[in-house]
């Protein structure tokens, strides 16, 4: 059976630690192993100062609905009504490339197996990441 | 997150604890850019009650670094916690950012 929760924010950064923590919480639930947690609670945030920063463009007033999905694999939605993000144009910076900004994407990509922007969505925008069950999540089952 | 500033014999030190993100990390500028602006070096970075750090946490200790490199300043790094060392080694940061176990090792260094 899928687990839902859903969670909706001020587009505020002092808000951000309320989605980490919800994340963090999540997937505990989910039976994800800890190294994995920090992982998707980090890649959240990412996400959601993205919103922030190029959707809303530092305006604090507008909100981020964020939810959150649990069966086989780990699923989290985040909607907005900002200005539609160019998929083709999200590319963190090189690693080599050593200067402030452009790390946000890498921490996500790195951690979600699915980043795709839903493309059906009028207004706004709806970012899916999905997280596949990873061995180190079993093991995790297997020790408990 | 909390900002605490010390003196180790004559060395400043910003000990920091808490959550480094994009709600926190205007007043950690805040901070490295006044030391930039003192030309203060060395400058010691207390990681150890650092419990989390995002790319905009990192953003601003890059700028802090390319600032203090301006005239020649050095920024020291001490006790990151583990998951926060791992993120800087993801980054490629460990080797730009001098890192050390303790105060004592860096001021050693």
């Amino acid at each position: 059976m899928k687990e839902s929760a859903v969670i909706t924010i001020p587009s505020s950064p002092k808000y951000l630690s309320v989605i980490r923590s919800v994340t963090a919480t999540m997937a505990d639930i989910y039976g994800m192993a800890e190294r994995g947690r920090d992982d998707v609670k980090l890649a959240v945030d990412e996400a959601c100062s993205n919103v922030i920063k190029y959707a809303y463009r530092g305006d604090t007033g507008q909100k981020i609905v964020v939810k959150f999905f649990i069966a086989k694999a780990f699923e989290v939605v985040i909607e907005d009504n900002g200005i539609k993000a160019r998929p083709e144009s999200i590319q963190g910076r090189s690693l080599d490339d050593v200067r402030p900004g452009g790390l946000g994407v890498h921490f996500i990509r790195r951690t979600f197996d699915v980043f795709a922007f839903d493309q059906e969505k009028k207004k706004g925008n709806r970012l899916r990441l999905i997280r596949h069950r990873r061995e180190e999540d079993e093991d995790r089952d297997r020790r408990q | 997150m909390k900002i605490e500033i010390a003196d180790n014999k004559g060395i400043k030190v910003i000990a920091l604890s808490g959550d480094i993100d994009m709600h926190s990390s205007p007043e950690l500028r805040k901070e490295l850019m006044f030391c930039v602006q003192k030309k203060v070096t060395p400058l010691f970075v207390d990681f150890r009650g650092v419990s989390y750090i995002d790319s905009s946490g990192i953003a601003t200790f890059v700028e802090g670094l390319k600032g203090m490199m301006t005239y020649g300043g050095k920024l020291k790094f001490v006790g990151i916690p583990e998951r926060i060392m791992e993120i800087f080694c993801f980054a490629k940061l460990d080797k730009v950012f001098e890192i050390y176990g303790t105060i004592n090792d860096a001021c050693n260094s």
